[in-house]
């Protein structure tokens, strides 16, 4: 009786477990392409938000019906979290499954989860290897993202401590690589941030203040970084106003009001974040 | 599906209704939270600046908040850059108005990745983490403790923060708390009500950790 049951029960459950399966891996993708959008849209913590539950819909659907998709989404969200180690677990499983970018992701994630563990050891100089051959080789935008920012905090740390001529080459090598960069994926709002911050240290603030212009508009990763970015924007615009002549002075500042203004700032200084 | 309670937020402030529900949420918080209070105060703060600004979605700030402890800008800033900092904030520059008098960039550079994420960057929980200090304008001693009191922090609260009914519960709050006109009030105001919900009868401990 019961088998009988069971029987006649099974196709109804499997079809119900499929139709929860493809729910969970559908849910995945949404809240993970949701968040992409989110951080495109400087809605940062919206977007942590996203790939938090596109990781917790992901771990459903590998535990229910493991695939390739599941297992990449998996790895995907776990990458925008920061998360490189279970990232790598991920990307392989999916490789295993079909996925062939798979490995190379896997490879990519492994490099920036050790290049980071490197770090927070003091073990700059081998960090610095790393994160130098994720930007030169990888395809993955996540790792080469990190990267970047990671060997731009690194090498200007260390550039600081150098002789003038020494400190000068570090950072050209800096700006040429950034350069890079901004040449492979000019919609990266990231590396123009970088190149403005680099910029501000080698005293080309005319550059630096078009980059963070440029940053801004394309979107920064973390509210964080927007505010910094912000802070030199501010900063630039106070020293190219002291040192323009003034016939350009009115022309930049009439710029920099409309810009300003269309970021919704309280006035030309004043972000909207910052305290009254 | 019950309304999100931001959108119903009126226009007036009901002070006792928000006392209470600061207390309760003080009380809640001391349950997740080690070395009981000395937490509960920037946690509970910066839940409600989230809540009243509203610059983002708080709800996501909330659950976005392990990130946002572990801020990833690029710290190295030109002399420049280090100096304005220190002469567009009035009271920290008269603070270290010797050492900018005499242009001694090595110390301002020794204070800054100190003093920049509080006061540059206005982070609500480190704010509220040196509020005693911010408010006795003590900010030679924020130097000193920042590196140790900031990770003590980010170490205490890893534990709280891997049990999801926590962030619940500080999401539950600050919906309450803003429902209610906190974002009518100033941050100096709110931070007075936590703090003496804090430090009142129900004596909870210190605000700031014993050995910071």
């Amino acid at each position: 009786m019961k088998s009988r049951l069971f029987r006649a029960l099974a196709p109804v459950l499997l079809a119900s477990l499929t139709v929860s399966c493809l729910a969970h891996l559908g849910r995945a993708k949404r809240y993970y392409s949701e968040g992409q959008d989110q951080a495109r849209a400087l809605q940062t913590e919206r977007a942590v938000a996203s790939w938090k539950r596109s990781l917790d819909e992901a771990a459903l659907a590998c535990r229910e019906k493991p695939s390739a998709q599941s297992y990449t989404v998996k790895g995907l969200a776990e990458t925008s979290l920061g998360r490189w180690r279970e990232a790598e677990a991920s990307f392989l499983k999916a490789y295993h499954l079909g996925f062939d970018e798979g490995e190379a992701w896997a490879s990519d994630a492994a490099l920036a989860g050790l290049a980071a563990s490197f770090e927070r050891l003091d073990l700059e100089a081998p960090a610095l290897r790393i994160y130098a051959q994720l930007i030169d080789r990888s395809d993955f935008k996540p790792a080469v993202m990190l990267a970047a920012e990671k060997r731009t905090d690194l090498v200007l740390a260390g550039a600081a401590g150098l002789d003038p001529k020494e400190r000068d080459r570090a950072l050209a090598g800096l700006l040429r690589s950034l350069d890079r960069l901004v040449d492979r994926d000019f919609a990266c709002g990231l590396y123009h941030y970088l190149h403005a911050q680099v910029d501000g240290h080698v005293g080309d603030l005319r550059r630096s203040y078009e980059e963070a212009v440029m940053a801004r508009e394309l979107g920064l990763p973390t509210a964080e970084i927007l505010r910094d970015n912000d802070n030199q924007l501010v900063f630039c615009y106070d020293r190219l106003t002291e040192s323009l002549p003034a016939a350009e002075r009115g022309a930049f500042a009439a710029a920099h009001a409309a810009w300003a203004k269309s970021w919704g700032w309280r006035d030309d200084r004043t972000p909207a974040w910052k305290k009254e | 599906m019950s309304p999100d309670p931001v959108r119903q937020m009126g226009s007036t402030v009901d002070k006792k209704g928000l006392e209470a529900a600061l207390a309760r949420g003080v009380e809640i918080l001391d349950k997740f939270l080690p070395l009981k209070s000395w937490l509960v105060f920037p946690v509970l703060f910066a839940a409600c600046v989230w809540a009243v600004r509203r610059v983002f979605d708080y709800r996501e700030r909330i659950l976005a908040w392990q990130v946002w402890l572990d801020p990833d800008f690029v710290r190295t800033k030109p002399d420049e850059f280090v100096l304005a900092f220190f002469g567009r904030n009035e009271a920290i520059g008269r603070e270290y108005a010797v050492e900018i008098a005499r242009g001694d960039v090595r110390a301002l550079r020794a204070a800054f990745p100190a003093l920049y994420p509080i006061f540059g960057l206005e982070d609500a929980f480190l704010k509220a983490l040196f509020k005693a200090e911010i408010d006795a304008a003590d900010y030679r001693a924020i130097v000193v403790e920042f590196a140790s009191r900031s990770a003590k922090a980010r170490d205490d609260i890893r534990s709280a923060a891997a049990d999801p009914e926590f962030w619940k519960a500080l999401y539950l709050i600050a919906a309450e708390a803003a429902a209610l006109g906190l974002h009518l009030l100033k941050d100096e105001e709110v931070q007075d009500m936590i703090v003496a919900l804090v430090k009142g009868p129900a004596v909870l401990g210190p605000s700031i950790p014993p050995e910071a």
